[in-house]
């Protein structure tokens, strides 16, 4: 199969446009799933994000109203009759996700002799405990927990970090000023801390399983990482540091957006090992803290791959299978082509019986197939028409120059033929038709004054003709030069023309014999135009003798006509070649043209007579194809003497 | 050429009409040639139909002639007309066949 093939060409452009439409089916498939499984996961990952913001909420939110009603109970109550260690101690046993509670004064509110008044119940190893806090090392009032709601006047939550002084864990706190009613003023009294373990938190937070590989990270209201999968980054890293310590621009938006409470969902590499993954994020119920999950995309369109790649696969197969089967039919279809462009190039350099394959099929090819084996038939048949036509017209054409070689090689055309006899002058001429017709003249001295001139026509055309004209020549001579007188030459030629002539071939001939002395002319006719006589510049036919043509039979007489003539007399002898030419519209030139032509004028010799004849005679044919010999014979008796 | 035989008796008589050139001669041969096949040897030729007669004409006249004298029959014509009279004149054709002016003439033979 070369590049130039049917098949190949065909088997291309079936198979590009198979890969073609393959390539679209698997591509649209692909992208569709891919969205369809993205916005799965989309709609996954906020699902998961909301159960872990309301399983915080209902974490949370007993811890901080337990914080917001030790303050309301605070503001009226007789403080000092209340064991503030059994409150806090209460609350924390009684709350096992809250970790740690204080109530902590200003200085000197609870007793007039303490600056720091603290009691603070928390768990330690799984015990409850109790202590104070404050001291010379540990000024609670200017920590972040005392300060922010002391000066915002409400409850915050606070960012994580190492309760040096109480538990000596790492907790976020739960802050809540309380007030003291005096007189008609609220004074700020204190604040209450309710710890949560951030252990406990970070525990729940990295249980969050998303895909093979996916994470979850938490940030505090101003970017600190709460949990992050790679732990150097908690505690010591903000959203923003790690950002500006990256050059990423985009993960500084990201934090941005996360601190101001906003959801979002878009396409990163993660920080932690740089893998094209999607995250989600959005704000938890914990005072501008947010939740990100990050879960890699080669995981979440896993299945949609690995579909598209075994759908690819099967096309790919398909497509083999599709090529070898096309390739092969397509093969067999055509094969037979192969062999007819063979065949016809066979053909076409000559071998017209070159080998063509038989129509198998009934299909275009099959008959295509047919066409050519037809085309090959009659090519062959034309060749051999040809063949036959061309050797039969060679042969025809051989015939009629031999025809013509020996009608044109045996008569006399040397004028004048007898320059020193001033007698008479002679002048012939003999154009002979493309198929010869047998016309004949001769002329010769019978001794050394008796003249002998002749004209005739063979019947019948072409090489039968010309022996047959031949011969008659021949006899004419050689009996006339015997002597015998014009009758009997013509009566023995005919005995030996007539004499087993199967073919009835027959010749007319006029013979006459001038006596160069005297003008005496005596002739004789077998069955020939008559001539004309042609005396003072006056035509006349000699009067037909009617006797036979000859060589048709035998034993036929012929007599011996005599007339004198006068000096510039002239006779014409012709065949029917003159009178009988054709023109276009099939006319005949006719004896009465010939005779006015020869009446127009005094002729001087026999030479300008028959020229003028002849060109008279050719202009009447024109175009019409001359279908006889044209033959004239003139004898002019000029009277000298020698 | 068209030719139409007729029996009248013991007689065979040949209308013949159109031309008798080199054209028509072979077939006029033919004809002649099956009808003394058929056992015909005399035959009396009318010519009053034939307006054109050629060299060819006359030659199967005289082929024709031929065979029907081997066989000791013989060809007559009558109803020569124009040309034809003409040429069977100066051919000598009148001295070597036997020529009636009409066909009564040549019936009565």
């Amino acid at each position: 199969m070369t590049r130039n093939s049917l098949t190949f060409k065909l088997a291309l452009l079936v198979l590009a446009f198979s890969t073609l439409i393959l390539g679209a089916v698997l591509t649209t498939t692909y992208l569709f799933s891919r969205s369809l499984i993205i916005e799965q996961a989309e709609e996954n990952s906020h699902i998961r994000g909301r159960e872990v913001a309301n399983l915080l909420a209902s974490l949370i939110k007993p811890i901080e109203q337990s914080g917001d009603n030790i303050g309301l109970v605070l503001e009226d109550a007789d403080i000092s009759g209340i064991k503030l260690e059994n409150l806090t101690h209460h609350v924390v046993s009684n709350n096992p996700r809250l970790f740690g509670m204080a109530i902590a004064f200003e200085p000197f509110v609870h007793s007039r002799d303490k600056l720091f008044f603290a009691p603070y119940s928390y768990r330690k190893d799984g015990e409850m405990a109790v202590t104070q806090l404050g001291s010379s090392d540990y000024r609670y009032f200017y920590k972040d927990w005392y300060q922010l709601p002391r000066e915002l006047g409400h409850a915050v939550w606070t960012e994580p970090y190492f309760d040096h002084d109480g538990c000596e864990a790492l907790i976020a706190s739960y802050a809540v000023p309380f007030y003291r009613r005096q007189g008609k003023a609220h004074i700020f009294a204190g604040v209450i801390r309710a710890d949560i373990s951030l252990d406990w938190l970070q525990e729940l937070i990295s249980s969050i399983k998303l895909y093979d590989s996916g994470y979850a990270a938490m940030i505090s209201r101003n970017g600190t990482f709460i949990y992050h999968p790679v732990g150097e980054l908690m505690f010591n890293e903000t959203i923003f540091s790690l950002a500006e310590e990256l050059g990423d621009e985009e993960l500084w938006r990201i934090g941005r957006d996360m601190i101001s409470g906003r959801t979002g969902f878009i396409q990163r590499d993660s920080v932690r090992d740089h893998r094209p993954s999607f995250l989600l994020h959005m704000p938890l119920p914990l005072d501008g803290w947010s939740l990100a999950f990050l879960f890699p995309v080669d995981e979440v369109l896993r299945d949609t791959r690995a579909l598209t790649r075994s759908s690819l696969i099967t096309g790919l197969l398909g497509f083999v299978i599709f090529t070898l089967v096309i390739s092969a039919s397509v093969r067999r279809m055509i094969s037979p082509l192969g062999k007819l462009s063979k065949g016809a190039m066979e053909i076409a350099d000559g071998n017209l019986h070159a080998e063509l394959p038989a129509p198998v099929s009934k299909d275009e090819i099959g008959q295509l197939t047919e066409s050519f084996g037809q085309m090959q038939e009659s090519l062959q048949s034309y060749i051999e028409n040809l063949k036959r036509t061309t050797t039969e017209k060679e042969r025809i054409e051989s015939e009629l120059r031999i025809a013509h070689d020996i009608q044109m090689g045996i008569l006399p055309k040397t004028f004048p033929p007898f320059p020193d006899r001033v007698e008479f002058d002679i002048f012939a001429s003999l154009v002979p038709a493309r198929e010869v017709g047998g016309d004949l003249y001769d002329f010769f001295f019978i001794d050394e004054n008796q003249f002998c001139f002749l004209i005739g026509d063979v019947s019948g055309k072409g090489v039968p003709a010309a022996f047959l004209m031949a011969v008659t020549k021949t006899l004419l001579k050689t009996v006339a030069t015997e002597g015998f007188k014009p009758g009997q030459i013509l009566e023995k030629v005919n005995n030996d023309l007539a004499e087993d002539n199967e073919a009835c071939m027959f010749v007319t001939l006029f013979l006459a014999i001038l006596d160069t002395r005297s003008g005496e002319l005596s002739y004789a006719s077998a069955g020939h135009n008559p001539p004309l006589v042609i005396s003072s510049a006056k035509g006349e036919f000699l009067p037909s003798l009617h006797e036979p043509v000859a060589g048709a039979m035998e034993g036929m007489g012929y007599s011996t006509v005599k007339m004198t003539l006068e000096p510039n007399d002239m006779v014409f002898l012709y065949t029917d070649g003159v009178t009988e030419a054709m023109n276009e519209d099939e006319e005949l030139y006719s004896d009465k043209k010939l005779l006015n032509l020869v009446n127009e004028k005094q002729y001087n010799s026999s030479q300008e007579l028959i020229q003028t004849v002849a060109g008279s005679v050719a202009t009447f044919a024109g175009r019409a194809e001359q279908s006889d010999d044209i033959t004239m014979l003139g004898v002019r008796y000029t009277g000298e003497q020698r | 050429m068209e030719c139409t035989t007729t029996k009248e008796g013991k007689l065979f008589i040949v209308d013949v009409a159109g031309r008798l050139d080199a054209n028509t001669a072979g077939k006029f041969e033919s004809n002649c040639s099956d009808w003394l096949a058929q056992g015909e040897t005399d035959m009396i030729v009318d010519m009053s139909g034939v307006d054109y007669i050629s060299s060819a004409g006359l030659r199967s006249i005289l082929i024709s002639a031929k065979k029907l004298r081997v066989h000791d029959g013989d060809i007559v014509f009558c109803g020569l007309q124009g040309m034809v009279e003409e040429v069977f004149k100066m051919s000598g054709f009148e001295k070597m066949f036997k020529v009636f002016a009409t066909r009564e003439q040549a019936v009565e033979g």
